[in-house]
């Protein structure tokens, strides 16, 4: 199947980790993901995740460290509640939800982050490009 | 004189307050006042024309109005709750400002036609209210009126949505977005939206123009910085120029967010916003 | 050059028919049902019985389709040192608009003036060379209404190529301009001999004398008065319950200031946009030191009613706005432009009206 764009959004303390984790152990896993590192999941604004589709990606992860682990305590507590009520609002506005992946992925987690991308890759690619929500731009009045 | 009249004459009299902000009948129906003398006082009126929610004339951001000095304001008991979000996001001194509460009994859809409360006349958001009665106040006026008649119809309208597929959602928010112009009056009008500089002012990240795709962008952008914070008292949608069901989005997220974190708007200024706080067991079962 | 003839409303669809049928954009009110309920919209007609022709007034004006709330002007795409621009094309397809209101039609010749001061704007004219107009007479109106304070009147023929006048059976039409008598030439058919031109004559004189009866202005006298009186502190007094929303202008016929932004498309490349922009909020004139000129949202309240009846009748010798009303009646915090440009005709003519 074609190559998707799929944007994951990662954090520096564990997610990144499990990234780098994953290379370390050699683990194969699809070149459809690119990474930007955030500081923390707290710091992931819904909002970055339209930004990709409107430029141009078809699946989005976002990723931070399990519950109690956060490096700032209490970042991805509060990124759960804004991610529920996102996921929530993304589907009442008819955004197919399966393009995008929430994940906990700890620094030696590079098994479960290999898991994540393939996951997520496999999921998009069966979608498809996300070509109907970048082209939107279409309507004009005159 | 009524009640409220004389009230508000006094307090300007004795110069507790410089301002009292508030309803005067205008050319095209009911319209916020602002009176400043007590030999105006009696051009205030409260009817069921009083939709406006008055709040958002308390935020910093309207320094015209803070340039009269101290206010007093009349409040229905839904907009108390703005008044309590704008203490609890420490926009306004509860001691800075004097609170007159009237009890109302539903307002209607537009405040430029006399008609009495019914079904078909009330607006919305009354539709079910539980809050006729204002308790953040420093004086309550009027006598205590039935509750409004009717069921939300925008909870209806969310079910409806709800049970569709998610291409025939896209389809309703496709059409309905693209009326939208990108005025931003539904940011001006809020009493939450009382940031000094907006996320949709600036180049990035939100794109400003008018196509469905910056349009879809701005209304979920607004919809989730809403979350937990809006009151429903429904300005957003009154003010559009272009009838964008801006409820529907405002009350699903509300919807969702007390059936997640059974949290609801309330008149408490010391409540705790769920957007903003956790709880450690809060559901996950959308988490990889 | 004027002449004029008669139409039957199922000529007008049939008229309309036609032109669909042979790919010509029609635009035309029509209502438009949201879950708020139905409004009535100028709108691209696909079917003839979507038109309406009735006195309803659309929510938002004709400049849509002139001045579109985001419009592309440009392409660019980063080449391996240079950056190639692609413009759009300023050449449009012919459209008709059917069943306008004259206070809009008339609009478009006012904003012309400032499409065509420093800059010539193509593709504002390239849109109204493409269009041809026919509009539909007006009885005047609401309360808002004051079209005929600014020179303007229901039943005017400014702006229109042809304007059609209720008469029994059917509509007085006047055809006015080469584009109008085109348009009318070949479709002849549809057209019948002159008549009903009394009734059309007592139907212009009702509705003037109905929006006569809500303002009546002294245009000179009121732009006197407020060049003089910027710091006047009825400004301060009227703003008090303007929310800077900027609805006003979003539905004003004569408004037409826009911004302009990149957007890309994917790397490397994107497009240049203008959307409309209004002075009623707070960034419209915030500099990038963070000094903003218009501080409060009286200065910018006056703005707007400086721009329109004092600098730019000073500058084209036009009143920028068509009493059409429309401001006051989608304010949310019942600020009215009648009321205010009343009051200054009252302080400008000394009290007496």
């Amino acid at each position: 199947m074609a190559e998707t764009k799929i944007l994951a959004f990662v954090c520096n303390w564990c997610s990144y980790g499990g990234a780098d984790n994953a290379g370390g152990m050699r683990l194969k896993y699809p070149a459809d993901v690119r990474l930007v590192r955030v500081m923390c999941s707290g710091r992931i604004d819904p909002v970055f995740i339209i930004k990709a589709f409107e430029r141009g990606a078809d699946g989005v992860i976002v990723s931070g460290c399990h519950p109690g682990d956060c490096h700032y305590t209490a970042g991805n507590y509060h990124a759960r509640r804004r991610f529920a009520v996102f996921r929530e609002l993304m589907i009442f506005m008819g955004i197919d939800p399966r393009r995008v992946t929430f994940s906990w992925v700890s620094a030696s987690e590079g098994g479960k982050w290999r898991d994540v991308v393939s996951e997520t890759v496999e999921r998009v690619r069966a979608l498809g490009p996300f070509e109907g929500y970048r082209g939107l731009t279409g309507r004009q009045h005159g | 004189m009524g009640e409220l009249q004389e009230l508000a004459r006094k307090l300007l009299a004795d110069g507790a307050v410089k301002v009292v902000i508030g309803y005067e009948e205008g050319p095209r129906g009911v319209r916020p006042a602002f009176i400043t003398t007590p030999k105006d006082a009696d051009r205030l009126v409260f009817d069921e024309r009083c939709v406006h929610n008055l709040t958002m004339y308390l935020t910093p951001t309207r320094k015209h109005i803070a340039a009269l000095g101290k206010p007093a304001i009349i409040v229905k008991g839904c907009d108390t709750r703005s008044l309590a979000g704008l203490i609890r996001q420490s926009q306004v001194k509860r001691e800075n400002v004097v609170v007159i509460g009237a009890r109302c009994g539903g307002v209607l859809k537009d405040p430029s036609v006399k008609a009495a409360i019914a079904e078909d006349t009330v607006a919305d958001r009354c539709r079910g209210c539980t809050i006729r009665e204002p308790r953040l106040v420093d004086h309550l006026v009027g006598e205590p009126k039935p509750a409004p008649p009717g069921k939300s119809l925008v909870d209806q309208k969310i079910d409806e949505l709800d049970a569709m597929t998610p291409e025939q959602r896209l389809a309703f928010w496709h059409e309905q977005l693209s009326r939208c112009i990108r005025c931003h009056a539904c940011r001006e009008v809020c009493p939450n939206c009382f940031c000094v500089r907006c996320l949709a002012d600036k180049a990035e990240p939100l794109e400003s123009s008018a196509h469905l795709r910056g349009n879809m962008a701005w209304h979920m952008v607004r919809a989730m910085h809403q979350a937990g914070r809006c009151v429903d008292c429904g300005e957003c949608e009154r003010v559009c120029p272009a009838d964008i069901p801006l409820r529907l989005l405002n009350r699903k997220i509300a919807r969702v967010i007390e059936a997640r974190f059974g949290h609801r708007p309330d008149d408490d200024p010391e409540s705790t916003a769920p957007i903003g706080s956790f709880q450690p067991e809060d559901g996950q079962e959308f988490i990889r | 050059m004027t002449r004029k003839a008669f139409i039957t409303e199922s000529d007008v669809r049939a008229l309309a028919a036609d032109l669909i049928a042979a790919g010509t954009r029609v635009v035309a009110p029509g209502r438009v049902g949201t879950p708020l309920g139905e409004r009535i919209e100028y709108r691209v007609a696909n079917k003839v019985d979507e038109i309406l022709l009735g006195q309803d007034e659309p929510a938002r004006s004709l400049k849509d389709f002139f001045l579109p709330p985001t419009d592309v002007i440009l392409a660019w795409q980063e080449k391996k040192d240079q950056v190639e621009l692609t413009p759009v094309s300023s050449t449009f397809a012919p459209q008709v608009i059917i069943g306008a209101k004259p206070c809009d039609a008339a609009a478009l010749e006012i904003v012309d003036k400032v499409m065509d001061w420093d800059y010539h704007d193509e593709l504002w004219f390239g849109r109204r060379a493409a269009t041809t107009i026919i509009t539909l007479a007006c009885e005047g109106g609401d309360r808002s209404c004051f079209c005929t304070a600014v020179g303007l009147e229901p039943s005017g023929t400014r702006g229109s190529d042809v304007l059609l006048t209720p008469a029994a059976g059917g509509y007085s039409a006047e055809i006015l301009t080469d584009k109008g008598e085109k348009l009318v030439a070949a479709h002849a058919v549809r057209f019948g001999a002159d008549k009903g031109a009394d009734e059309a004559r007592a139907f212009a004189e009702k509705g003037r004398k109905r929006v006569d009866a809500n303002l009546g202005l002294k245009p000179a006298e009121v732009r006197k008065w407020l060049a003089g009186h910027f710091d006047d502190a009825f400004w301060k007094s009227i703003a008090l319950a303007c929310h800077g929303c900027g609805a006003c202008a979003s539905v004003c016929p004569t408004c037409h200031c826009f911004d302009i932004v990149d957007e890309c498309e994917g790397l490397g490349c994107g497009v240049r946009r203008r959307n409309w922009d209004t002075c009623q909020t707070a960034k419209f004139t915030m500099h990038g030191s963070g000094h903003n000129p218009r501080a409060d949202q009286s200065s910018r309240m006056r703005q707007r009613v400086m721009h329109k009846f004092c600098i730019y009748p000073e500058r084209f010798g036009e009143i920028l706005c068509t009493g059409c009303g429309r401001c006051a009646r989608v304010c949310p915090g019942g600020m009215d432009i009648l009321e205010v440009v009343s009051k200054v005709n009252e302080m400008a003519c000394g009290g007496a009206k």
